[in-house]
């Protein structure tokens, strides 16, 4: 099978700009709302695990119960969760936002097929 | 070393060899040999990522670091998982779509300048020498703890070319089997062999776990006794304690702050017996002697607590619990020969599931091998209570001299030959899966980005591949050189646990010379050419300056002394990486602001990096099948 030509950026004066591989289009316009969705769910988990990440440290550096307090057998809050838990937190974090963002693409290929069937009613691509 | 470890040693080169001449009857092209033909799938291709990135630091460092200190070390291992997040969150699909063989393709594709992508092949060249080094020096060093011979002659002094023969035989093997083969197999055959060769250390990782179990290893039970000191001496109930190699000189030396010398301390933690060979070097006058002492440890995080095994303190001070993360949680995402993996997936959503398995394997992995850490600890020391512990081990009252010897050690304890067999075979598996990746990075970055880009556009496919195999030559021939220089420059005299450190400067490096631009580059349209450039020159110039005064520091060259101000607080710094990634991303920033000209066809850009046509198109015409590295298409 041969490699598919991609369309150059063409700008049609109906939705923006828009890059086509055979009948698949992208818009810069629902690449942009899409972006903004993606930018916001990537911050988002990024916000949650760079605050789980440092405030690890931060009780362990301050907080006494944390660190020196055992809970079960030698484990202390502070063992436990470096040695078992924060890996349970990254891959329930990482299994979560890997559907999210699939969705989202999903969302970005709905949305481009509307934006190709319009601008082949309106003949902006051939 | 065992005939079992050697048999099974050899039988995974032999197997390795037989791999990667199998590949290449399919590496035709440059896609080929560099991607893999694109066509790795999730399970596929974490299983090599995470052989790319589990090297004989991790197999046989982080058990070491949490045997030697506990929690810290536990903290380490943790900081290695949490990097895969950041890959997966903010550059895993972006990355992918882009749709390049290398990073400094991302870069020229993203900015359109040839400056840029100099810029970038430079800066991947100086990253992957970083990490280069670490990994040869891992190599000589394991070679000489698992097989102990050479076959280099030794001069008068007992060295050769002014290093150990046998040290040095074990860098020379290793490079030779890497060169041999990601020049023979390309891409193909090196993500063929890190997959088996992951699951190779991983089932060698298991295998200690269980049979540790199997020896009556209880988790929370083993951490209690940790705690008190039990477990390896009851006579430093309460505290960690650990071994030292001093000379008769600086173990005499009195510190004018406390007026006591280390061996009145040597001494009240040592069995009479112990202590007994470190009284008779002290009386046999020679000052340059080396003897191994056992020392109560400090707690450099609360000063005023003793230092136990399950608290934190033994490595790092206060700053140092966040910017040992920062730098492993950023550094992971700036590692080329990582990056470079992403392009053989075949979509942006395969990208994330591959990364989501990687933070699975590495994640077992990074569980497990703070468990075999532990459970060293009790195990080997019974066994050298009992005198059973194996001859070649040096210990110091039941416990290990040197904390990377602790996973042959504790295989031959608990699971005797067999199990000391697999795991060195495992060490050597983890060796050459991250050099292999190593050597096709740096082989793109010539082969690829200089090459087929300036030098002659023009060539033909198989001149193309032709000069990615001299470049990985060209590379493992470096690669021979840093793991002979180490030791000759006196590096690893200079820093007790020089492997985890050149680890981090290597990521350190990756983290302030790539991150931050990947970052802004995908995240921010507003990022200039300029901004991209400077940015990447600042991080990286800024952290390897400081990581040469902390080199310097450590070889005690007076104008970098702790105490010279500004300049010695910034050569003190073990991660730099807590200010020249800001400081990079900052400059991306400003300079972007200041000059704020962007590409004529940034929209273009802008839809490849975050747009799905390309891959819907595939998935329509089934050119995202994946399984198909040998051949094409798979239905």
């Amino acid at each position: 099978m041969s490699e598919p030509a991609a369309g150059p950026v063409v700008d049609t004066g109906v939705a923006g700009k828009y890059i086509q591989y055979g009948d698949h289009i992208d818009t810069l316009e629902t690449v942009d709302t899409v972006f903004k969705e993606q930018r916001k769910l990537s911050f988002a988990y990024g916000a949650l695990f760079f605050g789980v990440t440092l405030a690890i440290p931060a009780l362990t550096v301050w907080v006494e119960g944390w660190y020196a307090v055992p809970i079960w057998g030698g484990f202390t809050w502070n063992y436990l969760v470096v040695s078992l838990l924060y890996f349970a937190f990254l891959w329930i974090m990482a299994w979560v936002y890997a559907k999210q963002a699939d969705r989202l693409d999903e969302k970005l290929a709905h949305m481009a097929d509307a934006a190709a069937a319009e601008l082949k009613s309106g003949g902006g691509v051939s | 070393m065992n005939t079992i470890a050697i048999v099974l040693v050899v039988g995974l080169v032999l197997f390795t060899i037989a791999l990667s001449i199998f590949s290449r009857r399919f590496t035709r092209t440059t896609a080929d040999f560099y991607l893999a033909g694109r066509k790795v799938g999730s399970f596929s291709n974490a299983s090599a990522i995470s052989g790319d990135y589990l090297s004989a630091a991790s197999f046989l460092g982080v058990a070491g670091a949490v045997y030697a200190s506990g929690l810290d070390g536990v903290w380490y291992a943790a900081g290695f998982a949490g990097g895969f997040m950041v890959v997966v969150l903010f550059i895993a699909s972006a990355l992918r779509r882009f749709g390049e063989y290398t990073v400094a393709d991302f870069a020229f594709g993203r900015f359109g300048t040839n400056r840029i992508r100099l810029v970038t092949v430079t800066s991947v060249l100086l990253v992957s020498l970083f990490y280069m080094a670490p990994q040869m020096f891992g190599a000589g060093t394991t070679w000489k703890i698992l097989v102990g011979t050479g076959f280099f002659p030794a001069d008068a002094n007992g060295l050769f070319l002014g290093v150990d023969p046998v040290y040095l035989s074990g860098v020379t093997v290793v490079t030779a089997i890497m060169m041999f083969y990601v020049a023979m197999g390309g891409m193909k055959g090196t993500t063929l062999n890190q997959i088996f060769q992951f699951w190779l250390l991983m089932t060698a990782m298991i295998l200690v776990v269980v049979f540790a179990f199997g020896h009556g290893f209880g988790y929370p039970s083993a951490l209690a006794k940790a705690a008190s000191g039990a477990d390896v001496n009851k006579e430093a109930v309460g505290k960690l304690v650990g071994t030292k190699t001093m000379t008769v000189a600086d173990l005499t030396k009195v510190d004018p702050k406390s007026g006591k010398a280390p061996i009145e301390a040597a001494k009240a933690t040592m069995s009479p017996e112990s202590f007994a060979k470190v009284e008779e070097a002290v009386a046999a006058g020679d000052e340059t002697a080396k003897v191994d002492v056992l020392l109560p440890q400090k707690n450099k995080l609360h000063e005023m607590r003793d230092m136990l095994f399950t608290e934190p303190g033994h490595r790092y001070n206060a700053f140092d619990q966040f910017s040992m993360v920062l730098a492993l949680v950023l550094g992971t995402a700036g590692l080329p020969h990582i990056l470079n993996r992403y392009y053989t997936n075949p979509s942006g959503s395969a990208a994330r599931r591959s990364t989501f398995w990687v933070l699975v394997f590495i994640g077992v992995f990074y569980i497990l091998a703070p468990i075999a850490g532990l459970a060293g600890r009790e195990a080997i020391a019974k066994a050298a209570a009992a005198g059973t512990a194996p001859p070649n081990a040096a210990l110091v009252d039941g416990i290990l001299v040197k904390s990377d010897a602790l996973m042959p050690t504790i295989a031959q304890v608990i699971g005797g030959q067999w199990l000391m067999g697999i795991v060195a075979a495992g060490a050597f598996a983890a060796m050459f899966s991250t050099i292999g990746g190593l050597l096709i990075a740096s082989a793109s970055a010539i082969g690829h980005d200089v090459y087929e880009k300036y030098i002659n556009p023009n060539a033909s496919e198989a001149r193309r591949v032709f000069v990615g195999k001299t470049s990985v030559i060209g590379f493992a021939a470096l690669a021979w050189t840093l793991g002979w220089a180490i030791p000759y420059f006196g590096l690893d005299k200079a820093y007790p646990a020089l492997i985890a450190m050149m680890v981090t400067w290597a990521f350190a490096v990756g983290a302030s010379a790539f991150v931050p631009m990947l970052l802004t580059g995908i995240w921010w349209r507003g990022t200039t050419e300029h901004g991209a450039m400077w940015g990447m020159l600042v991080g990286l110039i800024s952290s390897i300056g400081i990581i040469f005064m902390n080199i310097f520091q450590q070889l005690k060259i007076p104008a970098f002394a702790a105490d010279q101000g500004f300049i010695g607080f910034l050569a003190s710094l073990t991660f730099p990486v807590l200010f020249t990634f800001p400081l990079a991303l900052l400059t991306i920033y400003v300079v972007s602001k200041v000059n704020p000209k962007l590409p004529e066809n940034v929209d273009a850009i802008w839809m490849r990096i975050h747009g799905t046509a390309h891959e819907r198109y595939e998935a329509q015409h089934g050119l995202d099948k994946v399984g198909s590295m040998f051949g094409g298409g798979s239905k």
